[in-house]
């Protein structure tokens, strides 16, 4: 007769973890992916877009091609995001991807990015090259702490 | 135990073929590559990989269904493209079946495309493309024609999985790798890629309506990229990032 192991603790913590991964692999998931990225109401393309933190800055980029440089727009909207807006060259409809089950066209880029270290908005630096819109933040400075 | 994936053959498969492969995966630069042959070549449908570790997706094209992830081919070629991301788990499985199917064809080289990303992205007008191979004597054939070498570092994903199983297999693989954008669709670097591949393979096409192209292609595979990039970060994809330790 087979007796059954005793599973040690870290057996136990390791199930809890790929258990606790899971879920929150399914959360982000849920909140991030499972929606669409367009507002037909709006008329606005969610672009594709990054944020990188740097010791020195937060750099947040978006991918927007088929852009008219100068409508670009960044605004801060509070402390910690920007709104990015930019207007479409030409206008795109769902029978310009294929889709003929649905009505509507798009005319702008719209996002909203929040950052998620301290950064001073009033320095922000913005440059559009290849399509891609660069937005640089420096990051607010801690306490220094001096060694004696 | 039913099998976790199989390749179902719609039409005569090329014998001695060429394979290009281009999974989503780093700035979609295999996948539009891939694509662009496909399309310019006129290669028709010829075969699916069907698995129930795939999402349950089809695509329709003109009303009909298609799988996702299928192969096209005409005379000496075969392409394999994906319409949806493929699951990062289940890359192994889909890897291995593909490779042990390539065997049985006697297909004669399997070539894999995509993009190594870099930080600077923007600043660079003509990416370059690296390469790396299966054997010795490739590497070394690959170098006297000129291309740059992928010296060291760590290779994830879809292009890694095919290195490796290739090489266990003897069968002659190389990968071609564009510098190109991490998460946004990179037309120009798969342009970079597709020159590349004209120096080592008997493939003619013409890269300007590609270029031309590239901003619809942007758009339009928005999409597919949200999703590649959350199956690249499941692979753990950034460890192409790392240093790796050589005592």
């Amino acid at each position: 007769m087979s007796r059954r192991r005793r599973r040690s603790i870290f057996e136990v913590m390791d199930e809890y973890m790929e258990g606790f991964r899971a879920w929150a692999e399914e959360m982000i998931e849920s909140v991030i992916a499972e929606r669409p990225s367009w507002d037909i109401g709006t008329r606005c393309l969610e672009p594709l877009c990054n944020v990188f933190i740097t010791v020195d800055e937060a750099i947040v980029t978006a991918d927007l091609p088929n852009t008219d440089p100068k409508s670009i727009k960044v605004e801060a909207l509070s402390e910690d995001s920007i709104e990015i807006r930019a207007k479409m060259k030409h206008k795109l409809r769902f029978d310009d991807f294929g889709i003929t089950h649905r009505r509507g066209e798009f005319s702008s880029f719209r996002c909203q990015v929040r950052i998620p270290v301290p950064v001073d908005m009033e320095q922000m630096k913005i440059d559009f090259k290849r399509g891609v819109l660069e937005v640089r933040l420096p990051r607010k400075k801690g306490y220094e702490i001096k060694i004696e | 135990m039913p099998e976790l994936a199989r390749i179902v053959e719609k039409k005569p498969i090329p014998s001695e073929a060429i394979m290009l492969q281009g999974l989503p995966d780093v700035g979609l630069v295999g996948l539009i590559a891939t694509s662009y042959i496909t399309s310019e070549l006129d290669l028709e449908e010829i075969a699916y990989i069907d698995s129930d570790l795939l999402p349950p997706v089809v695509v329709l094209h003109d009303g009909l269904p298609h799988a996702p992830l299928r192969m096209y081919g005409k005379n000496n070629i075969i392409t394999i493209i994906s319409e949806t991301a493929v699951p990062a788990t289940s890359l192994h499985t889909i890897m291995r079946t593909l490779i042990d199917w390539v065997q049985s064809k006697n297909i004669k080289m399997v070539v894999s495309m995509g993009g190594i990303p870099v930080e600077n992205r923007q600043a660079i007008t003509e990416p370059k493309v690296f390469v790396a191979a299966s054997t010795k004597n490739l590497l070394d054939t690959l170098s006297e024609k000129g291309l740059n070498i992928l010296k060291g570092g760590y290779m994830v994903g879809p292009q890694a999985l095919t290195m490796r199983y290739c090489a266990e297999k003897n069968i002659p693989a190389i990968v071609l790798m564009a510098q190109s954008f991490y998460n946004y669709p990179d037309p120009e670097a798969a342009a970079m890629v597709i020159k590349e591949l004209t120096k080592i393979a008997e493939i003619k096409v013409d890269i300007s309506k590609l270029l031309a192209q590239g901003e619809e292609i942007r758009l339009k595979a928005r999409d597919i990229m949200r999703r590649t990039q959350q199956e690249m970060t499941r692979m753990k994809k950034t460890q192409e990032y790392d240093l790796p330790l050589y005592v």
